[in-house]
């Protein structure tokens, strides 16, 4: 092909993606953004920020949280933990801006034992309703998370964004009135376990690339949302502590754990993660990621 | 010196050089127990084994226990269910010469476990973790890619999982029946072959002495099951005959013995290598998570303001 009818065609498929993904002028109070997260911490303390900022512009966002964390807690029982984090993920939802929040009850821990096309189609159902411009999901491609639940949420939503797009897929969804969607811009979130998280996953062309984005403007209501979080921030503060203890040590701040020194735990985790993410860069706090927008879906040879 | 070195690289898969690693010495123990986790008999002492830092572990008095999750019954010349006890018996062995106190056998069916549900396992585990309350975990590593043994996989993926689950108190609520508690692992090493390629990045290397080595090349070629061979070493003597060497170290032994001894030398290049990669003499490379990974937030402030009590 000759560079002018590179141009052409890139002129071509980039009008063609534009039709396909929705005008880039749509106005952001008709935006959708739809984050998918395993459990009710993962996304405020890895994403929070950025969420907050694209919902402080008029974006409607919606939150599907898929297990019910009954398992984050000290000395509850699963039901009163699961109760307690579903009351206090709301609270934290609204605190980002979120309209809605659904929780789908899978047991926390539990997901290895769960269908991956199940998991799937759960969070498919939900790209048909709310047609979102942008999701966030869990990097199921960040290494030493723990927490696997991340990882199979974060496969599941990836397959569930693009089977969302093709009609053969769950044909029943579009005889309820569901129809395909593609959503053009996925954000894949996870906090900094990887240590070789910023690296490229490839050349730019069809993958995901690092992105950093400044959170200044909106760190007061990660932070917020983070210590509404208030089952598991007991959790974390009481295995701190327990573990300190039984090896001999005590951290001063939580020689008595009650709202205020967990609060202060919290504050201390969320600023040090903001400063982490904003390392090598002109931000003071930041968040990482892993994102594909348009412009991803475009080989770098048409662009040129 | 020099036979060694070619019977090594006729031995040895092929090692990739890479960047120096710091040293770590063994973490501070708490309760001084260890958990070495493994699909096979065999998986603690080759190449990518852990071996040496066991040996380190219970040099400093630590105490550790062999967790076998498959029945081997694959891996030998006399098949099943010959081979499940042979390897049963040479594990206890190999692992005894370690310093290993005992072994547990899960007897999930080796290469059969992709049907075994993730949880079972790693609820198997939990209890495990439970009972012996180990400050430091040692396994293959969970984020470890392109392993094609597919029960390494399995088994990396549910320990990955079940040293962080088994600190919380509603995950398998039943223990508490038996009077076990839960318990964070706050130590994991991780190691893997690295010769697969991209996808394994240790961080840390683990330093070890010649007498470490040389209890870690032992329990290797104590597996005479799947690791020494008459034939092998009657090959072997054949070829450097044709080319008119000897190695003298190999004279008066049977064929089998020559190959434990050139079994053994394999161990220390492996070691040697990787050592002399990292500014030491002998080593063991891994992926090393420290007692605070799960907050990557809080573990500097942890570190600055915890004091003692």
């Amino acid at each position: 092909m000759t560079p002018s009818l590179h141009r052409i065609a890139a002129a071509l498929l980039l009008a063609g993606l534009f039709l396909v993904y929705g005008s880039p002028a749509q106005a952001d109070d008709d935006k959708v953004v739809l984050v998918i997260t395993a459990d009710a911490s993962d996304y405020v303390l890895a994403a929070g920020g950025t969420i907050a900022k694209i919902l402080d512009d008029g974006v409607t966002g919606y939150l599907v949280r898929v297990t019910n964390d009954d398992k984050d807690s000290w000395e509850l029982t699963p039901e009163e933990t699961a109760r307690r984090t579903r009351e206090e993920s709301e609270k934290a939802a609204k605190i980002l801006g979120f309209k809605e929040v659904e929780s789908l009850g899978y047991r926390a821990g539990e997901l290895g034992g769960v269908s991956p096309t199940e998991l799937r189609d759960r969070i498919l159902f939900y790209v048909r309703l709310y047609k979102p411009n942008v999701m966030f999901i869990p990097n199921p491609y960040a290494e030493y998370v723990e927490v696997l639940d991340r990882f199979y949420v974060g496969q599941a939503a990836e397959d569930a964004r693009r089977a969302a797009s093709l009609s053969n897929y769950q044909p029943p969804f579009a005889v309820v009135g569901l129809e395909t969607h593609v959503t053009p811009e996925l954000y894949y979130y996870a906090q900094p376990f990887d240590p070789r998280r910023r690296e490229p996953e490839s050349t730019a062309t069809f993958v995901p690339q690092p992105k950093i984005v400044d959170i200044a403007s909106t760190f007061g209501k990660k932070l917020a949302a983070a210590q509404a979080l208030k089952t598991i921030n007991h959790s974390m503060a009481m295995r701190i502590k327990d573990r300190l203890e039984t090896t001999g040590r005590r951290l001063p701040l939580l020689d008595e754990v009650d709202e205020v020194s967990v609060s202060k735990l919290v504050e201390i985790n969320v600023r040090k993660l903001a400063e982490i993410a904003a390392q090598d860069t002109e931000h003071a706090q930041a968040e990482e990621f892993h994102y594909a927008g348009v412009e991803y879906q475009i080989p770098t040879k048409y662009l040129q | 010196m020099i036979f060694r070195a070619i019977i090594a690289l006729m031995l040895l898969p092929a090692l990739p050089a890479m960047a120096e690693l710091p040293v770590v010495d063994i973490p501070p123990g708490h309760t001084k127990t260890f958990l070495v986790i493994h699909p096979h008999h065999d998986d603690h002492s080759w190449v990518s084994g852990q071996a040496g830092l066991v040996t380190k572990l219970v040099d400093a008095g630590w105490t550790g226990y062999y967790v076998r999750v498959s029945n081997d019954e694959k891996d030998g010349p006399h098949g099943y269910p010959h081979d499940d006890m042979v390897n049963l018996f040479e594990a206890r062995e190999a692992t005894e010469n370690l310093g290993i106190k005992d072994v547990i056998s899960l007897n999930w069916r080796n290469d059969y476990m992709d049907p075994t549900p993730h949880n079972e396992i790693r609820a198997q585990l939990i209890l495990l973790i439970r009972k012996y309350r180990p400050d430091l975990v040692t396994s293959y590593h969970p984020w470890g890619h392109y392993d094609r043994n597919p029960d390494h996989r399995k088994v990396a993926k549910a320990i990955g999982e079940g040293v962080w689950l088994a600190g919380f108190a509603n995950v398998h609520p039943e223990h508490r029946k038996l009077g076990l508690k839960p318990h964070r692992v706050p130590y994991k090493f991780y190691s893997q072959r690295f010769d697969y390629g991209k996808g394994y990045e240790p961080n840390v290397v683990v330093e070890l002495s010649e007498s470490n080595i040389r209890r870690k090349a032992r329990s290797f070629w104590v597996h005479r099951n799947v690791r020494l061979r008459g034939s092998t070493g009657r090959r072997m003597r054949q070829l450097l005959k044709d080319q008119g060497l000897a190695i003298p170290e190999l004279d008066g032994l049977t064929d089998i013995e020559a190959h434990a001894r050139m079994q053994e030398w394999s161990m220390y290049d492996a070691a040697r290598k990787v050592g002399g990669e990292h500014g030491i003499e002998y080593g063991e490379i891994y992926a090393y998570l420290g007692e605070w990974h799960p907050w990557p937030g809080l573990r500097d402030h942890i570190d600055s303001n915890a004091v003692d009590k």
